[in-house]
């Protein structure tokens, strides 16, 4: 055995003479791309994955309780919302807003937050407002309020009781909506310090009993676009003090209805801005089915209220994501655990993406 | 608590088909009439508009480590009975959250219908066990009081899921 040692060691210095060692090194991230996305796991991680090649580009590690993470692409950061135990499961809750670089996706700031961020996965959590400066993080405990964070100086601002309503949609003028629970929206406004200047009810216009919007609303150029479980969508616009709220169309035909067929999934619904589409995961499953896997992705012209394509899914989907260039890719999570890339102008599957962490939840964009 | 809804959102066939046929059965408004108030919290329990459930309780048929178990009809979560636990008790070392959704469920046996209380256990780390995911007459997160994606942990020493219990607190009364 000793001879054999000694034979291997001469073989690998007779190696080594004839190269040039490497050296460890750590890559940096590239510049997101519009069809990078993260994949956030429902206990921490999330995955950076490019769809247009399926290749990971980096890894943010995220507390367990982190509901998703809001980025600022021009000031290289990122932002999330996290909750900490001193032991694990176990001991001191610290709650942190933490500013992660895009580069190194490292942290490199921290804000502590009250002990109160609300926990799982729901992009409208968290959100940076129009000034770009003010981070707000939605609070339950079960008591709803909001925390705002200014992120250039690095400091908490205030924390304002949203008793009722959920959910943070930015809107301009430092302002956001909520979704309430009497079926209305509300809009809170902030100073430049972060403290509410203004707060403005609407008309109520679902019925939380009958036909409640989903709290997974999405952003449009004009506002904010809800859905309800029946499948009609409401355009919400705010022009000063006012909330206004369309009249709604519907998603469904009466077919459809009768086909038991209804929008549901765990992020049900994207848009393409420039192409004004709305992609929405359907099944026909009936009644309480919103969280129910989608066997097609019905695509809808907005602007003309009508649907342009349905898309049926090999694995049945829970999450949606639309990248938004010229040439958009919609990326389908299947009940498998795996990415399902489809281009959007032949409706082909074009890439799967695997191993994209444990539990996936939401997928965002940058 | 759903802390695992993308991962738990795979409902296998038998769930989703028993889903179905009590959705099949039972109207949405019905319910919805019979839940009644908000309920929130251990500490308003006297206060539920419920007839209390016998001392012993609802007759039962079925499985408490599956998730299509009459009771789960509205748990987003990890089921305790798959952990140590059992349908009303956490597994060892769990802190049961005093605070919780409550659903509306039907059993099959007496052909009526209770009010489940869906606790959390909190403080350990995820059991991971018995997936399970229904929604009915779950409601979003802007209605907590009936909403399963949310972390229920709320009132204890940790926020850390475990898993959940399915409590019956009494038959649901208009």
């Amino acid at each position: 055995m000793r001879r054999s040692g000694w034979l291997l060691l001469l073989v690998a210095s007779t190696s080594m003479a004839n190269i040039e060692p490497e050296t460890i090194g750590t890559s940096t991230m590239a510049k997101p791309a519009s069809t990078w996305l993260m994949v956030h796991g429902a206990l921490g991680p999330a995955y950076v994955f490019d769809t247009a090649t399926g290749d990971m580009q980096g890894l943010l590690s995220l507390s367990r309780f982190t509901p998703a993470v809001e980025t600022r692409v021009d000031a290289g950061e990122l932002y999330a919302a996290e909750s900490f135990y001193s032991r694990g499961p176990r001991g001191e809750r610290t709650d942190l807003l933490t500013i992660y670089d895009m580069t190194t996706l490292a942290p490199v700031g921290e804000v502590e937050l009250p002990q109160k961020i609300a926990a799982l996965g729901f992009l409208q959590y968290i959100e940076l407002l129009d000034d770009q400066r003010h981070v707000a993080v939605y609070n339950m405990t079960p008591a709803a309020s909001v925390s705002l964070v200014d992120v250039e100086d690095r400091e908490f601002a205030s924390e304002i009781s949203t008793p009722g309503c959920a959910l943070i949609m930015g809107t301009a003028n430092r302002g956001f909506l909520q979704i309430c629970g009497d079926g209305s929206l509300q809009l809170i406004r902030v100073d430049a310090n972060g403290d509410e200047s203004q707060r403005v009810r609407s008309r109520k216009f679902f019925s939380i009993e009958d036909d409640p919007v989903f709290d997974k609303p999405v952003q449009t150029p004009e506002g904010w676009l809800l859905t309800s479980y029946q499948g009609q969508v409401f355009d919400v616009t705010v022009d000063g003090d006012d909330i206004n709220i369309s009249e709604p169309w519907s998603l469904l035909t009466d077919d459809d209805k009768t086909d038991s067929w209804s929008p549901g999934g765990g992020q049900f619904i994207a848009y393409h801005e420039s192409q004004d589409l709305l992609f929405v995961l359907v099944n026909a499953d009936g009644e309480f089915s919103h969280d129910s896997a989608g066997s097609e992705v019905w695509i809808f012209d907005r602007s003309a209220e009508r649907r342009i394509g349905r898309l049926s899914l090999e694995h049945p989907g829970t999450n949606l994501f639309v990248s938004q260039n010229d040439a958009p890719l919609l990326t389908v999570t299947g009940d498998d655990m795996q990415l399902y890339v489809f281009d959007v102008e032949t409706l082909t599957l074009v890439r799967t993406i695997s191993e994209v962490g444990w539990a996936p939840g939401l997928l965002q964009g940058f | 608590m759903n802390i695992t809804e993308r991962m738990l959102g795979w409902l296998d066939d038998t769930v989703a088909h028993s889903s179905r046929n009590l959705a099949r059965r039972s109207s949405r408004r019905r319910f919805l009439g019979r839940l009644g108030a908000v309920l929130v919290g251990a500490s308003t329990l006297p206060l539920l508009p419920v007839s209390r459930a016998n001392a012993e309780g609802p007759k039962e048929l079925g499985d408490p480590q599956s998730c299509d178990y009459w009771r789960y009809c509205a748990l987003g979560g990890t089921l305790c009975t798959c952990c140590g636990g059992s349908v009303t008790t956490c597994p060892p070392g769990a802190e049961p959250s005093p605070i919780s959704w409550i659903g509306t469920c039907h059993n099959p046996v007496d052909d009526k219908d209770y009010l489940i209380s869906y606790n959390d256990c909190c403080g350990k780390a995820t059991c991971n066990r018995c997936f399970c995911h229904r929604s009915e007459r779950d409601l979003p997160v802007y209605s907590p009081a009936k909403a399963n994606d949310i972390l229920w942990c709320f009132g204890t020493e940790s926020r850390s899921y475990h898993c959940t219990v399915a409590i019956v607190l009494g038959e649901a009364t208009t």
